[in-house]
């Protein structure tokens, strides 16, 4: 079956002229080959693989006399993509901007990644922050903000959301639950600054201050607080200020939140998300309920509480649309 | 007699659908047009976003899994010690066959279509399927047939000649790319297992693997050229993916010399014969895998080709490292963001038929799934301790070896 097929169907129930199908069948046949996502893609590879060999170049060579070469390359490299990016930037306003092409982005994106090699250099070398190490990670994630809202640029945006988070001593990388082990991080401060970011994503939502960067906020936002809320239900940390049943209630109440915002936005992530949390928290409780009543077919009853509770998840996604009377 | 579980309409409709919303964006179909095309074209299944299909699957495997479960916790007081062989084969049975009658019903009743929760009954009861079929081949042998359980033994070989057509027989009626998947992985370890059985097996291992593989590609391109090719297109296309990749595969250089180095009884990774042609098959498949691509118009073999010369570059620093990691990777990323910045550049207006500007215009949830693995891959350093650790950043993996 081939759109031309599809031409003949369409023409012979009328829903097409056939003036309309040979001009279709024309465009079909001299219309170009997209790259764009193949190229975008080896851009960004080539990105990483660039900022991370001259990283670790530059700290093996420290001690060299080359060192000095590296860092005036890396430097002229930095001044040279913001410089691109700026002549090629769209004056500011608080809509997103219409771009011209992708490939100033990545390049601004490279004069970022560039930035913080560059920096850890300097403070490394000449310890311009001193023993305050605190602001040599503070620096880069204002930097950041700012570049961001000036270029209205997602990515940079995400790089400021991480350097915010690393200044707070948090990981906020989506994958971070299965790469860090560092459950230190998942304390007071990661929940903290989980609901600030849900906060500013809204924010910007509803006042349409960068409407479209709120995907990224909420989305790492309600990721690193239902991670922290998560981790210290299941005490994996144990921190005397959040119950486990406050931190229970917490997610489940985000998890509504974001099954909410997910309607509106039209975005399931959120929905996979807040779903998963919520599974977690439900059955952690009853697992709690069911061992202090002792039944000796706990076995049974937990066997019995999945299949039903799965049952029920399924049976409330099949009818998800009635439910939350989303229409499209 | 009908085969398909699903209606075949739906794949049909949503095609048409689809051509018809691609010609709208381009300008040569007015949206009123659209509108009466989607009309006439009704879909009525069940199949939502990834994220909720993703979701749906884990919740159906838990389920699933809570009822063999719960199964077996009601049986073990009705069966005496000693009959556990009986119990398991039991609960399997019972598994296939509620779950083939959840699945009919799901489907006919629901009008699931490929909506994870479909996916991920089906699994569970090939995965019991295969699983029976092993325990009765390798457990409830006669004591004397009871081998062992390696890839060449004829118990192995039994198993997979029985697997086969399971998976084969789902794949058509379920129309399933990981069955197909699963399907071509049984048919190429069948050919494997029946052929180390000869003492000169291993030596012909790598041209069978590449011709089982082009012949595999020959049948899926006629296969695509039935009338039914909608319902099976996401199967055949993940069997050309699967037989591009098992073609280049079957002539690497390291997967030689290191499946070689498996199968041989030293196990130790030496020199293999006619070297030159799998250095020279491994370098010169994923270029040609390209060029096919990019002439054609053909995204299958281009991505395939992308992820190949990945893999070759891995072949080849795995045996001979020219240059230290870090210098590979910023000069393999120095020539990737010049040449492709260059190809934008010269594509600015199309040529060669091929173009860089987006297929479609609505690419903003792809660009908010971007600022997702900038944040999961831009490493920005956490304030160490001691200034030592600060900055850096991990390679990308450019090379394989390096040691830093």
């Amino acid at each position: 079956m081939s759109p031309d097929q599809f031409l003949n169907e369409l023409q012979a129930q009328g829903l097409v002229a056939p003036e309309q199908a040979a001009t279709i069948r024309k465009d079909e046949q001299t219309r170009p080959f997209s790259v764009h996502y193949e190229v975008r893609t080896l851009l960004y590879l080539g990105i990483v693989l660039l900022t991370g060999g001259l990283g670790i170049l530059l700290y093996q060579h420290i001690d060299e006399i080359g060192h000095g070469v590296i860092v005036a390359i890396i430097t002229l490299l930095t001044a040279a993509c913001f410089g691109y990016a700026e002549r090629y930037r769209v004056p500011f306003t608080w809509a997103e901007v219409p771009r011209k092409g992708f490939v100033p982005d990545y390049v601004l994106l490279l004069g970022c990644l560039l930035f913080l090699s560059l920096e850890g250099y300097v403070q490394y070398q000449y310890g311009i922050f001193g023993t305050r190490y605190g602001l040599a990670v503070f620096v880069p994630a204002v930097l950041f903000f700012w570049v961001a809202y000036l270029f209205d640029h997602r990515g940079v945006l995400s790089m400021a959301i991480t350097a915010l988070a690393s200044w707070l001593g948090v990981s906020v990388a989506p994958l971070s639950a299965f790469t860090d082990n560092h459950f230190r991080s998942l304390s007071g401060a990661a929940l903290g600054l989980g609901v600030v970011l849900l906060v500013v994503g809204l924010w910007s939502e509803y006042q349409n201050r960068k409407r479209h960067f709120s995907f990224t906020y909420i989305s790492l936002g309600s990721n690193l607080a239902l991670l922290a809320a998560t981790a210290s239900l299941l005490e994996v940390y144990p921190n005397s200020w959040l119950s486990p049943f406050a931190a229970a209630a917490l997610i489940l109440v985000m998890s509504g939140f974001l099954v909410w915002y997910a309607r509106r936005a039209h975005s399931y992530l959120f929905v996979l998300l807040s779903a998963v949390y919520s599974y977690i928290v439900v059955t952690y409780l009853f697992i709690r309920f069911v061992d202090r009543s002792t039944s000796h077919d706990e076995g049974l009853l937990l066997s019995l509480y999945f299949l039903l509770s799965c049952f029920g998840v399924l049976v409330f996604f099949l009818n998800i649309k009635k439910i939350l009377r989303i229409n499209s | 007699m009908n085969w398909k579980a699903y209606n075949p309409n739906w794949a049909h409709r949503e095609a048409v659908r689809a051509a018809a919303t691609r010609w709208q964006k381009r300008g040569l179909l007015s949206s009123l047009q659209l509108a009466a095309i989607v009309a006439a074209h009704p879909l009525d299944y069940y199949r939502p976003n990834i994220f909720l299909r993703i979701t749906l699957f884990i919740f159906t495997i838990i389920g699933l899994s809570a009822a063999s479960g719960f199964m077996a916790l009601l049986f073990s007081g009705g069966f005496h010690s000693g009959t556990e062989e009986v119990m398991l084969v039991t609960i399997a049975v019972l598994t296939i066959a509620g779950g083939l009658v959840l699945l009919e019903f799901a489907i006919k009743d629901s009008h699931l279509y490929h909506s994870g929760i479909d996916n991920a009954i089906l699994y569970y009861i090939l995965s019991w399927t295969v699983f029976l079929l092993a325990y009765i081949i390798y457990e409830l042998a006669p004591i004397g047939y009871r081998a062992s359980s390696s890839l060449t033994s004829p118990n192995t070989n039994t198993l997979l000649l029985l697997t086969l057509p399971v998976l084969l027989a789902a794949t058509v009626r379920y129309a399933d790319r990981l069955v197909a998947a699963a399907a071509y992985a049984t048919y190429l370890l069948l050919l494997a297992s029946v052929l180390l059985r000869f003492p000169i097996g291993r030596l012909l291992l790598p041209f069978v693997v590449m011709l089982a593989s082009a012949a595999a590609y020959f049948l899926v391109k006629k296969l695509a050229q039935r009338p039914d090719y909608l319902y099976y297109k996401p199967c055949l296309q993940a069997l050309k993916v699967l037989s591009l990749v098992t073609f280049y595969l079957g002539g690497n250089y390291w997967v030689v010399r290191e499946g070689n180095a498996l199968l041989s009884d030293t196990g130790l990774s030496t020199q293999v014969p006619f070297a030159w042609l799998f250095y020279f098959l491994t370098a010169g498949i994923p270029i040609a895998y390209l060029v096919v691509g990019l002439r054609r118009h053909d995204r299958i073999w281009l991505l395939v080709g992308i992820l190949l010369v990945a893999f070759s570059v891995f072949t080849f620093r795995h045996y001979y490292s020219v240059l230290p990691a870090e210098i590979a990777a910023t000069l393999a990323g120095a020539v990737l963001i010049a040449s492709m910045i260059g190809a934008t550049r010269y594509l600015r207006t199309p040529r060669h038929g091929l173009t860089t500007a987006a297929d479609d215009e609505d690419d903003t949830r792809k660009i908010n799934l971007e600022s997702l693995i900038v944040a999961q891959t831009a490493n920005v350093p956490q304030p160490a301790e001691a200034g030592f650790e600060f900055g850096g950043g991990r390679s990308g993996g450019g090379g394989a070896e390096g040691t830093y």
